[in-house]
């Protein structure tokens, strides 16, 4: 009997490792293409693994960035602003909204929570009029705002914080309560804390959200020095002559491009695993 | 230290016609234990809950040391509530649970620690005031919780059957200790339960709870001897009261008696004096008779009854037995735990008259003086 759970056991863990494994292809994928010479970047069929790593495609992507107008610093800079107060700001708005809805009834809750969820359906493309007249109309083209307060609203987000929020007992609330915390001191000290994995979550997807984001640079800056980084690596290979050009470039800036998510759910993952809200409660 | 008044309080929720608190009335003295007491959904935590200020009141009033405190939020109260399921913050070690509303009322910092120190000290919990509640067991939490009560020193102590999670044996020992934490700390303590054990051992007086409504408010003592009405009788004292349906009808010595179909009681001339006063002679009544004044031996030759032994319970120093008196009535007695008796045996009680009570059929008031 002990032989079959341990058998078991163990054909689950492999079959979890090979489904981790799967997942991890894209990542080694990308790190590996970097490094591929353009005769490796062309090949047909293509290799999934360099066979001859190389570090022409980095310099490369030096050269074109020393090359154009505006340095790949001030791209980088510009992502780095916006994604920091995107993911801050937008953490805040969600765990505070989650929270109102949570453990504050007030009337039309049900509606509001409704029109967020309802929100989670439409697609991005459907809300890009509205954004533009929004953005447009508070003057907020070429600035940082600009690209900031269109990421605020993460539906998602607010959604995985109220169901969280929900599950915190509201005795935790009432002890911190008659203990002489304000309803801010509840919220920062007790509900966030508690909530450390989602608002984590939370955190992760906002940064994936801003870090990636290309919409706000193509439509809401006409300045090039407010673009941000995405933007700058969609110009490496378009509007150009030819499909090879600046392809070895175009690799290395992917994996730039990833390397921050990568580090950013790395510090953050450990939260999302760690304290959970029950912990002090039988 | 403080003197709890709390006149006419209902509680509503919503459009709610039903109150689920009715006209609470009850006045608490300084340093005194009071248990609210009652079955589920009998509204005495929600009465507790108004005291604390998490619930709002829907009519009447709540003074705390005078101070009407209605519309007083929960920190302005001078007060500190144990909770059923402890509630501790479980992102914060030991000591910061303890020193928490210390510090959100920005106490100095030596004085945080040395009041932390010395609640730690008196429940016996400074070896973990580093842990989190995660790596504490059900009691160690518990006493966290008192901790976190008791480092305040408020005017008022509010418990919500803080001891309903623990196992039977370590809730034995927690309720000495807050019987001594009462003891040792001089303050009002307000205790809600479901547990009559629990109110009895550790009230100073009682409040007796159901459906909202106030059954009775008395010393532990005069709720068990002199219950006010059928439910009170039945909900405290285990195994229950036995009541039983009869008639009151003179004898021909002129004195009362209660009779069933099988059973002929003789009532006790001061027990009488009250039925005659309540014009209960030739009328139908219920008699309550606790399980500990029933007897294998009859004190008196007259208040004796016979039924059929049908089952018995053994408590270790107690046997109660199960005897069918007829009309599918069932009369327990407490008897003496090395006494045995086979199914069907008839069995002759004697009943200790002077502690009959009786109640109207319909109310279930007691007759009293």
């Amino acid at each position: 009997m002990r032989l079959r759970f341990s058998l078991s056991r163990i054909s689950f863990v492999v079959l979890m490792l090979l489904f981790a494994a799967f997942m991890l292809l894209p990542i080694v994928f990308i790190i590996s293409h970097a490094f591929k010479p353009y005769d490796e970047l062309f090949v047909y069929p293509p290799e999934f693994l360099v066979k001859h790593p190389t570090t022409q495609n980095f310099v490369e992507l030096m050269q074109v960035t020393s090359n154009s107008l505006i340095p790949l610093s001030r791209y980088l800079f510009n992502s780095i602003v916006v994604s920091a107060l995107t993911v801050v700001l937008s953490t805040i708005i969600s765990a505070m909204c989650g929270y109102a809805l949570a453990k504050h009834p007030f009337p039309g809750r049900q509606l509001v929570f409704s029109t967020i969820v309802l929100m989670l359906m439409f697609a991005p493309e459907v809300v890009q009029i509205p954004r533009y007249l929004v953005v447009s109309r508070l003057g907020l083209m070429n600035t940082y705002p600009g690209h900031i307060l269109p990421l605020l609203a993460l539906p998602v987000g607010v959604f995985l914080l109220k169901q969280f929020m929900e599950q915190i007992p509201n005795s935790l609330l009432e002890a911190a309560r008659i203990d002489g915390a304000t309803e801010f001191g509840l919220f920062l000290k007790i509900a966030v804390p508690v909530c450390m994995p989602a608002v984590a979550t939370v955190a992760i997807l906002a940064f994936q959200g801003s870090w990636s984001n290309l919409e706000t640079s193509a439509y809401f800056m006409q300045d090039d020095d407010m673009k941000t980084f995405p933007f700058f690596l969609s110009t490496l290979t378009s509007n150009l002559a030819n499909n090879v050009a600046r392809q070895g470039a175009a690799a290395v800036a992917t994996l730039i491009v990833l390397l921050p998510n990568l580090v950013f759910f790395i510090l953050l993952q450990r939260k999302v695993i760690d304290t959970m809200a029950h912990s002090g409660i039988k | 230290m403080a003197n709890i008044r709390i006149d006419h309080i209902y509680k509503r929720y919503g459009k709610d016609k039903h109150p689920v608190v009715k006209d609470f009335n009850l006045e608490i003295r300084d340093k005194e234990f009071i248990v609210f007491v009652g079955p589920s959904g009998c509204g005495k935590s929600t009465m507790l809950r108004m005291i604390a200020g998490l619930e709002d009141i829907t009519e009447g009033e709540i003074y705390i040391d005078d101070q009407l405190v209605n519309h007083l939020p929960p920190k302005d109260r001078d007060i500190s509530m144990v909770f059923q399921n402890y509630a501790l913050y479980p992102n914060m070690s030991v000591f910061e649970n303890i020193a928490f509303g210390l510090r959100m009322r920005k106490l100095p910092k030596y004085e945080i620690e040395l009041a932390v120190k010395k609640a730690s000290r008196i429940l016996e919990i400074e070896s973990y005031l580093h842990r989190k509640p995660r790596q504490l067991s059900g009691g160690q939490r518990q006493r966290v919780a008192i901790g976190r009560a008791i480092v305040r020193n408020p005017k008022l102590f509010l418990m919500d059957e803080p001891l309903s999670n623990l196992d039977a044996k370590l809730r034995v020992a927690m309720r000495m200790e807050i019987i001594k934490l009462h003891q040792s700390l001089e303050t009002t303590f307000i205790y809600v339960t479901h547990d009559q054990v629990e109110a009895m051992t550790m009230a100073d007086r009682i409040v007796v709870m159901k459906e909202g409504v106030i059954q009775q408010i008395d010393t532990p003592e005069r709720i068990y001897t002199l219950p006010s009405n059928t439910f009170v009788a039945s909900f405290i004292g285990s195994p229950q009261i036995n009541l039983i349906s009869g008639r009151i009808q003179e004898n021909a010595l002129g004195g009362l008696e209660f009779l069933t179909s099988r059973l002929r009681i003789a009532i006790h001339e001061s027990n009488a004096e009250l039925l005659r006063k309540h014009g209960q002679v030739n009328r139908q009544v219920l008699l309550g008779i606790r399980p500990e004044n029933i007897s294998l031996e009859a004190l008196f030759s007259d208040a004796v009854v016979t039924g059929t032994y049908r089952f018995t319970e053994l408590m270790g120093a107690d046997r109660f037995i199960y005897l069918d008196i007829g009309q599918d009535q069932l009369l327990t007695a407490r008897v003496s735990p090395s006494v045995r008796f086979e199914p069907g045996d008839k069995v002759r009680l004697g009943i200790d008259s002077l502690k009959m009570l009786f109640f109207h059929p319909d109310t279930g008031v007691r007759f009293a003086d």
